[in-house]
C-alpha cells in the first residue's frame, strides 16, 4: 500500500509538472515585440508604460505612447479612442492591434487593474477623459 | 428558541450587498471605481467554486473508503456546486474585466485557464452520465473528483502567477484594502459560504430523495 501509494503521488506530481510546463506557452495570448512586428493578423503584446511617452494628438483624437519590454524594447504604439479613466495611473498595459510598419495600431489598450481597493478614505485624482470622438 | 442558520444567511447577505453599493466607497486606480465592487460577489464565487471541488474530493475519497452510495451523491452534489460557482466566477470575470479592461475576453491566462477549469469538470459530468451501473459509476467518478484536484490548484492558483496576467493575484492579503472593503469582503466571504451550506445541503437531500424514489 505505502510503496504503491508513494508510486501513484510521483505519477501525479510527474503529470502536474509535465502538464505545467507543456501548458505553460500555450495559455498566454501574449507575443513578443520582435513576433508582433511580423506578425500578419492582430495580436496582443503587453509592457510597461513609458508614462514620459503620452503624447495627445488632439487634432487626430490619437492617443500615443511607448510600451517598453523586459529586455528594453520599445514599442510606439497608437490608439484612436478615448483614453481609458486609468490610463495615467497605468504601469503594465496590454495592447490588442497590428503593426503598420513602424507602430501598433492599437484596436484595444487593457489596463492591468489595481490590486488594492482604495476606497473611503482616500483622494481620488481628477480624471481627464478626452470626449468620444464623432466621424 | 434557536434562529435557523438559512434566516442568518438571508439577513446577512441582504446587509452585504446594501453595504457594498452604500457603505463602501469607489476604488480609486480602477478605470471605473464605481464598479470595482464586484469585488465582493467576483472573489467570493471563486472561492466558493474551490470550496466545491474540495468537498467533491473529500467525500470521493469517503467513498472509496467506505463505498458507502451517499458519500457519492455528496461528492457529485458538491462538484455541481463547484461548476456553478465557477461558472459565475467566469461571467463576473468578464464583466469585471469588460468594465476594468476595457474587453470582456482576450484570452488571458487567467480567462484561459479558468475556462479549462469548467472543461475539466464538464468531463466529470460527462462521466457519471456515460455510466449506467451505480456502483461503477461511483467508484470511476470518485477517482475523476480526486486527481481532478491538482490540476484544479495549479488552474486556479499557480498558472496565473508564473506568467504575466492582468488579472492581480495579491488582492486577498493584508494591507491591500482600505477598511470599508475589508469589513464588507469578509462579511460576503462568510455569507456566501453559508449560502454554499445551505444550497449544498439541500442539494443532498435531492439527491438521496431521488435515489430512493428510482429503488421505490
Amino acid at each position: 500500500m505505502k510503496k504503491s501509494a508513494l508510486f501513484g503521488l510521483v505519477v501525479v506530481v510527474g503529470f502536474v509538472a509535465f502538464g505545467a510546463t507543456a501548458f505553460k506557452e500555450a495559455a498566454t495570448p501574449y507575443v513578443s515585440f520582435s513576433q508582433a512586428r511580423t506578425a500578419p493578423s492582430a495580436v496582443q503584446i503587453k509592457g510597461t508604460l513609458d508614462k514620459r511617452s503620452i503624447r495627445l494628438d488632439s487634432i487626430n483624437r490619437t492617443l500615443h505612447f511607448d510600451l517598453v519590454d523586459e529586455g528594453g524594447d520599445r514599442m510606439p504604439v497608437s490608439y484612436a479612442k478615448p483614453e481609458p479613466g486609468n490610463f495615467r495611473q497605468a504601469t503594465e498595459v496590454v495592447v490588442v492591434g497590428r503593426y503598420d510598419g513602424h507602430e501598433m495600431q492599437a484596436e484595444n489598450v487593457l489596463v492591468k487593474c489595481p490590486s488594492k481597493y482604495q476606497g473611503r478614505g482616500v483622494e481620488h485624482p481628477p480624471y481627464v477623459k478626452i470626449p468620444p470622438h464623432t466621424p | 428558541m434557536s434562529v435557523p442558520y438559512q434566516l442568518i444567511c438571508g439577513v446577512w447577505m441582504a446587509v452585504v450587498i446594501v453595504a457594498s453599493f452604500l457603505f463602501v466607497g469607489p476604488a480609486r486606480g480602477f478605470r471605473e471605481p464605481e464598479a470595482a465592487r464586484i469585488l465582493f460577489y467576483h472573489v467570493p464565487v471563486a472561492w466558493l467554486a474551490v470550496l466545491g471541488f474540495l468537498t467533491a474530493m473529500v467525500n470521493a475519497i469517503h467513498y472509496l473508503r467506505t463505498r458507502r452510495i451517499e458519500f457519492d451523491l455528496r461528492s457529485a452534489s458538491a462538484a455541481e456546486m463547484g461548476f456553478l460557482f465557477c461558472l459565475l466566477a467566469t461571467l463576473t470575470g468578464a464583466l469585471f474585466a469588460h468594465v476594468q479592461w476595457g474587453m470582456a475576453w482576450n484570452w488571458d491566462p487567467r480567462e484561459v485557464s479558468i475556462l479549462v477549469l469548467l472543461l475539466l469538470y464538464g468531463a466529470y459530468f460527462a462521466l457519471r452520465s456515460a455510466v449506467e451501473e451505480e456502483e461503477r459509476r461511483a467508484s470511476l467518478s470518485a477517482a475523476y473528483a480526486i486527481l481532478s484536484v491538482p490540476p484544479m490548484i495549479f488552474l486556479v492558483f499557480v498558472l496565473p502567477r508564473i506568467v504575466f496576467s492582468l488579472h492581480p493575484s495579491d488582492t486577498v492579503k493584508s494591507g491591500s484594502m482600505t477598511p470599508d472593503y475589508r469589513v464588507v469582503f469578509l462579511a460576503s466571504l462568510v455569507g456566501f459560504t453559508l449560502l454554499y451550506t445551505w444550497i449544498y445541503q439541500l442539494r443532498v437531500r435531492v439527491e438521496v430523495l431521488w435515489r430512493t424514489a428510482k429503488h421505490v
